[in-house]
């Protein structure tokens, strides 16, 4: 046990729903959620908040967990991946899009992929494609080369503004 | 033919995508279960050193660890590896590279168990090292592996191709070119780092969660190094996040520690890596130089190849000898030629290790004559796009190794293609007409490529699948060969459905689990769909002749009278009867609903002493435009469009198969421009992913791909690989392009931007 070691109470909104944790003040957001409280949708994947796998959303803006320690989260709203869903709890139009789209492979980045999407369809609901990758530029994906995430991204925008988005548009065939 | 109702079908979406767009996909990092211990390994701080003293004892001692292992756990000192075994579990009296695995420690923390490790007494005394590998085979250089391989020192594999004698031909040709290519070691950069999990079983067995490629060999490999019966080890691999080949060696030696810690402490072990360890401790593609000797005729026309490769694989064998194998059935590319020589060494030295790597040693050949190709153009003041045409590979040629071309062969389509679509001529007299003063210089660069399909003279190349009508109506579905990402589970699926005439809701098909699964071989060469889906069309083609029998027996006619309606069978005169009615009385008349069905290549013949016979038994082809601005002040070089054509055959899995498309073509511009994975003396560069640059969504345009839909026989439904060849032509493509902005032409990667700049 450290010497040092500080318990502190943080109380916060997590996936829409109030939660109070006792933690060390210097524990990290990706560890509570992984660790202790057994949302293993943000993932681990470089340890220095470079590649955006941890990502959750703090008070509707795209927050790398990795690099927030649980005491910057006091009063504030989080939302992970867990709390993406459409209201009977299925897939959102944007997970939905994201499968239709075939921007799925390995997932290990699509959880924090899916969050980065939201927190920028919030803010800006119709975005460009050039819009759309400097809004996932924090967010590595080494399957996909990214093209369908932009992909469904991009479909999400045009559906929720009630334009079309077929995907049969985006598969070049030769017969 | 009856209209297909999945194969090819844009509308079929990736089987696990649910789980994994929704957070709910367990990989090995996400299992937490009781009482499990956290494992931390010891790393090598020296990259080639005598272990005159280890000590683990004290970590005993370190308040939470429960054990501690090191090479003397493991039967034979844990030795493995395949083609060469010169690899341990942990290391064996020398440490080879920074990283080389040494000690293992399992505590009730992470922290715990990291106490632990540096508990742990470790003297090492240093010795020479190599680092250049030019230099691994000078007279007073120190042996690397356990002993020499091949007799030789510290040559670790060396491989032939005699192709006719291109010697009087090179000798006597118009125009003869030669250059020397240096290709870089590349970081695979999976976004998930390696993983494993070991749970002791009540019979003194172990079953292993591993996030690696391969789970057959991973059992093996545990099991002999633990001395357990085959039996006694499970293997299951949960989903992985990513592989593209690098996930064998390092798993398997994280699935033999865990499984021994989990054996000594009769508690579940978890061990996983930081993205710095996985960075250090797993292997890359290796590096490798290419010197081309090229001749062609006054008109152009290819005479003749001579190729040598020197081909660094580190400090172990591991993957290297196949890959430098395919490098060097390729080393010539998709060419016309009468004669070619190719003469490859593969060398020890201390930097990392290589092995497997999408494209498997043809992504380095390909960039090396791609570019060379490129240059022979220009000598030849020839544009490189008809250059190209003129020399390509065309159904009833001969490939640079002799073999005869019989089925179709996309190549010249694929360049058409992308000439056609990128306006080709167009822009390349549009960026010939820039003033040379230009602040911004654009440029459009072609290469294309050929690839040998699947396992070909490297070994057996069969899968095995296995399939059952559940008791609910359900299909299960096994094969031996796994996803990691590139979904094949979607594809095993929806060959599954349309066989069998069902929805593909039905199917599901079960986790890669050793015990459930039959043995198929290594998950690699881009070889499942083709292998393991044609394993998965002959299982299901033989439940599909029983459920035949039985509506043919309850509609009262012969089963070729039989015509399906969705999943219903109608026969000539009754009412439909639906797949449950069917099933039901399959059951009745005494019918076994499960089969299992294997499905082999046709059996090719390499000489591996003369460097001559069939390498494969059918060939992949593609072709790939970029146009790439360049900013002469900065030095930078943006790709600003690709076009790329694959000749795929027929697509099983659309959706899928552009994936592949797109992401193997981020991960050749990242080849191309920013990944080099560098040693100095030795010491690895950049151990995290901001000093190690993959490409981020700005950095890769925007791509419009296709598939050039040639046959292939032996393909189920006549589909062909894809995953790795896409990759390949990207690299080389922008190399061209920055050649065409500036009249810089490099010949090593990654692309410099300190020789842009001005």
């Amino acid at each position: 046990m450290e010497v040092n070691e500080t318990t502190m109470k943080i109380e916060f909104i997590l996936n829409d729903a109030p939660i109070s944790v006792d933690v060390d003040s210097e524990l990290l957001l990706v560890d509570l959620l992984r660790d202790e409280l057994g949302l293993i949708g943000a993932k681990r994947g470089c340890d220095t908040g470079v590649c955006g796998a941890c990502s959750v959303l703090v008070d509707d803006k795209l927050t790398r967990s990795c690099r927030t320690p649980v005491a910057k989260i006091a009063g504030r709203t989080v939302t992970t991946i867990e709390g993406i869903h459409s209201p009977d709890g299925e897939l959102s139009d944007l997970q939905a899009a994201f499968l239709e789209f075939g921007a799925v492979q390995c997932g290990f980045c699509i959880p924090g992929m899916v969050l980065a999407a939201e927190a920028l369809l919030r803010q800006n609901p119709t975005p460009t494609r050039v819009e759309i990758r400097r809004a996932i530029q924090g967010n590595l994906c080494r399957c996909t080369g990214y093209q369908q995430i932009v992909d469904a991204i991009e479909a999400t925008a045009r559906r929720r503004a009630g334009l079309p988005a077929d995907v049969a548009e985006k598969v070049t065939l030769l017969e | 033919m009856q209209t297909r109702r999945y194969i090819g079908k844009v509308e079929v979406q990736n089987v696990d995508g649910s789980d994994k767009v929704s957070g709910r996909a367990h990989y090995v990092a996400d299992i937490h279960l009781p009482g499990m211990l956290h494992a931390r390994m010891l790393p090598s701080p020296h990259p080639h050193a005598r272990i005159a003293r280890l000590d683990v004892t004290p970590a005993l001692a370190v308040p939470g660890v429960h054990a501690a292992i090191t090479q003397a756990d493991f039967v034979n000192h844990g030795r493995f590896g395949w083609p060469v075994n010169d690899i341990f579990i942990l290391a064996h009296e020398k440490v080879r590279y920074i990283g080389d695995p040494i000690a293992v420690v399992a505590a009730e923390t992470p922290e715990a168990a990291q106490a632990g490790v540096e508990a742990i007494i470790l003297e090492l005394e240093p010795l020479p090292i190599i680092s250049d590998p030019a230099r691994a085979r000078d007279p007073d250089a120190p042996l690397i592996p356990p002993e020499p391989p091949r007799g030789e020192g510290n040559l670790c594999e060396r491989h032939i191709l005699r192709h006719g004698d291109p010697a009087p031909l090179l000798e006597t040709c118009a125009v003869l070119f030669e250059e020397t290519y240096h290709l870089p070691h590349q970081e695979h950069a999976y976004l998930e780092p390696e993983a494993a999990l070991a749970v002791p079983e009540p019979d003194g067995g172990v079953t292993i969660y591993s996030s690696n490629q391969s789970p057959f060999i991973a059992r093996e490999i545990a099991a002999s190094t633990l001395g357990l019966p085959l039996e006694q080890v499970r293997v299951i691999q949960p989903p992985v996040g990513g592989a593209f080949g690098g996930k064998d060696e390092t798993l398997y030696q994280c699935s033999a520690q865990v499984a021994k810690l989990a054996l000594l402490t009769g508690r579940p072990v978890r061990i996983v890596f930081t993205r710095t360890e996985s960075m250090r401790t797993s292997y890359k593609r290796q590096a490798a130089a290419f010197r081309l000797r090229l001749g062609a005729d006054a008109e152009g026309n290819l005479q003749a190849a001579q190729v040598h490769i020197l081909a660094d694989n580190g400090a172990y064998g591991a993957g290297t000898p196949l890959a430098m194998w395919r490098a060097t059935m390729h080393a010539a590319g998709g060419y016309r030629y009468q004669a070619v020589h190719v003469d490859t060494d593969a060398v020890y030295t201390n930097n990392g290790y290589a092995g497997a790597f999408r494209g498997f040693g043809n992504t380095q050949a390909t960039a090396a004559i791609e570019i060379a190709i490129d240059e022979l153009a220009h000598r030849l003041d020839r544009d490189p796009l008809a250059y190209r045409l003129q020399n390509c590979l065309r159904q009833g040629d001969r490939t640079m190794t002799g073999d005869l071309l019989e089925d179709e062969v996309g190549l010249a389509a694929c360049l058409e293609w992308v000439r056609a679509r990128s306006e080709w001529d167009r822009r390349r007299a549009e960026y010939a007409a820039q003033p040379a003063d230009a602040p911004t210089r654009k440029g459009l660069g072609v290469a294309c490529y050929f690839h040998g399909s699947g396992l070909g003279g490297e070994g057996l190349d069969f899968a095995v699948s296995t399939l059952t009508i559940e008791e609910d109506n359900t299909i299960t579905l096994t094969s031996g060969l796994t996803d990691f990402g590139q979904g094949s589970r979607t594809v095993f699926s929806i060959i599954a459905a349309e066989v069998l005439g069902v929805a593909l809701e039905r199917v599901r098909v079960l986790r890669p689990d050793t015990h459930t699964a039959i043995d198929s071989g290594p998950t690699v060469a881009s070889r499942a769909s083709i292998v393991g889906g044609n394993a998965v069309r002959v299982t299901a083609q033989k439940i599909a002749q029983l459920l035949d029998f039985a509506a043919a027996d309850l509609l009262g006619c012969d089963p070729s009278q039989l015509v399906r309606d969705g999943e219903a069978y109608i026969g000539p005169t009754e009412e439909p009867h639906t797949f449950e009615e069917v099933v039901t009385h399959a059951r009745r008349l005494g019918l076994q609903l499960s089969a299992r069905g294997r499905w082999q290549a046709i059996p090719i013949e390499w000489d591996f002493e003369k460097g001559q016979g069939k390498p494969y038994f059918a060939y992949i082809f593609g072709a790939q435009v970029a146009e790439v601005e360049v900013n002469r002040s900065t030095g930078k070089t943006k790709v600003t469009r690709i076009w790329a054509a694959h000749d795929a055959g027929t697509i099983l899995y659309p959706l899928g198969a552009l994936g592949q498309i797109y992401g193997g073509i981020a991960q050749g511009l990242g080849y191309g421009l920013t990944e080099s994975f560098r040693f100095v003396d030795s010491v690895p560069q950049a151990l995290d992913l901001a000093h190690y640059r993959i490409p981020r969504a700005q950095d890769v345009p925007e791509i419009e791909a296709t598939y050039i839909r040639t046959h292939l026989r032996q393909g189920p439904f006549g589909a062909k690989n894809l995953a790795e060849p896409v990759m390949m032509a990207t690299a080389p493509a922008i190399v061209n392009a920055v050649f065409n902005a500036t009249g810089v032409r490099f010949r090593t990667l990654p692309v410099d931007p300190a020789r842009l700049k001005g």
